[in-house]
């Protein structure tokens, strides 16, 4: 079996701002994306993942994986959604090499 | 002296009805740590139903309402949500240790409307057996909307002066659009269209209005729950944040109280609806606002104002603010 090596950026940030990161992430060019609830600790404090009541929901937050076959196209959207949403924002994003099955799907 | 002392009887009885003891529950539940757990879904399922019930009932009252007897108290919803946002601006920009930007936020909330403070009042209102016109939960939007708004273009204005630099333009439509699309509006709004234009008096009876009560004990419980576990980010800020939202709620009950009575004075206003209207001044944002301001103002430290909302000034609207109208209600007026 032959696998393909491509770049796996991940992006953790805020439920609220999802759509403006995923506009930025068609527009680089990715051909789609992963979404999942996240939680977890930080600056910004703890967020959880149970289903209890939350009164404001859009505050949870959100992991987004996109696979990219170029490396500078993913370094440039992981800069572009740093530079207009993590100022006021909570997010971290950090890229990964993985393997591919279908390299024509990227 | 005897206002005073009906209102802390009041006060007493009503720690002792549904809507405030499940409130309190919540906040006691929560401060003990139980892992008691009301799922995110039947909490969304419980605001839809309130609202759609709310809507219903007005839209359906709305078929009769003489429409000139509602203008007045829109008009005075929407001055009172431009005049508390800029009130709180003001008074937030005198204090010391405070941001701006956080205390545009705040006031915003604060000149929003809580469809959960909302729906206790009513409750109240009907135990008490005091009729209100049920289109008053429609002057909702009349106050909700433009508070919000112009907390955000303010916010706007502020940083655009202080970077000397035209950043992005507050987009006033996509506010409006965003606002009314938020499932407390949403839901509100339609059972609006259909307690107009459908007939929806039989699910109303059979669905809706029995089971109003019970669901609206769960959502204090969360609110409850929220309020305390919101405490601890309210601590990480400055006091201030804690003292306004102890006292804004009282003082715009009251000034929505004066302008109530005014309109009650021209176009008979109920004696229901002015202590509503009061309650509905009193009441601080708490499912659809923080999002809109959040985007708005995303320079603002949430914690700030959903701290002082959530855990101070929604207790302070339902707990104290509702009996204190329903009091002073019954001393103006003779119910």
């Amino acid at each position: 079996m032959t696998l393909h090596p491509v770049i796996k950026v991940v992006i953790i940030t805020e439920k609220l701002i999802v759509k403006g990161v995923c506009d930025i992430i068609d527009h680089e060019g990715a051909s789609g994306y992963t979404l999942m609830a996240a939680g977890g600790k930080g600056r910004h404090g703890i967020r959880n993942i149970s289903d209890q009541a939350a009164v404001i929901d859009d505050f949870s937050d959100i992991r987004i994986e996109v696979i990219m076959q170029d490396r500078s196209r993913a370094e440039t959207l992981m800069r572009t959604i740093a530079k207009k949403y993590f100022t006021d924002h909570a997010g971290i994003t950090y890229l990964d090499t993985v393997e591919v099955l279908r390299l024509d799907r990227f | 002296m005897e206002f005073i002392a009906d209102f802390f009887v009041r006060l007493l009885t009503q720690f002792q009805t549904p809507t405030l003891g499940f409130l309190i529950g919540g906040m006691l539940v929560a401060a003990m740590g139980s892992n008691l757990k009301i799922p995110n879904a039947v909490y969304q399922f419980i605001v839809f139903f309130l609202l759609m019930k709310i809507g219903l009932k007005g839209g359906i009252e709305i078929r009769e309402a003489d429409i000139a007897a509602m203008a007045l108290p829109a008009l005075f919803a929407l001055v009172l949500g431009v005049s508390i946002v800029l009130m709180g601006s003001l008074l937030f920009s005198r204090l010391p240790g405070i941001n701006r930007e956080d205390g545009f936020a705040t006031a915003g909330l604060f000149g929003a409307v809580s469809a959960s403070t909302l729906a206790a009042a009513m409750v109240m209102l009907e135990e008490e057996s005091i009729h209100f016109e049920a289109w008053v939960p429609a002057l909702y939007p009349f106050m909700d909307i433009p508070a919000l708004i112009l907390a955000i273009v303010l916010a706007n204005i502020h940083r655009q002066k202080q970077d000397d630099q035209a950043i992005n333009k507050v987009d006033v439509g996509s506010i409006i659009k965003e606002s009314l699309q938020g499932s407390a509006l949403s839901a509100l709004l339609l059972g609006l269209a259909l307690g107009l234009l459908a007939k929806p008096e039989p699910v109303l009876a059979s669905f809706y209005d029995p089971l109003f009560r019970g669901f609206l004990s769960i959502l204090m419980l969360v609110m409850g729950m929220e309020a305390y576990a919101r405490l601890n980010e309210l601590r990480k800020v400055a006091h201030w944040y804690a003292a306004y939202a102890f006292i804004a709620p009282i003082v715009h009950g009251l000034m929505a109280f004066g302008l109530g009575y005014i309109a009650h004075l021209w176009v008979g206003f109920s004696p229901g609806g002015v202590i509503l209207f009061a309650v509905i001044a009193a009441s601080n944002s708490d499912i659809s606002g923080p999002p809109t301001l959040r985007a708005g103002i995303p320079s603002a430290n949430p914690s700030s104002y959903i701290g002082a909302s959530t855990s101070v000034g929604t207790p302070v609207a339902i707990a104290i603010c509702i009996p204190l109208f329903i009091a002073l209600g019954e001393r103006v007026f003779p119910i």
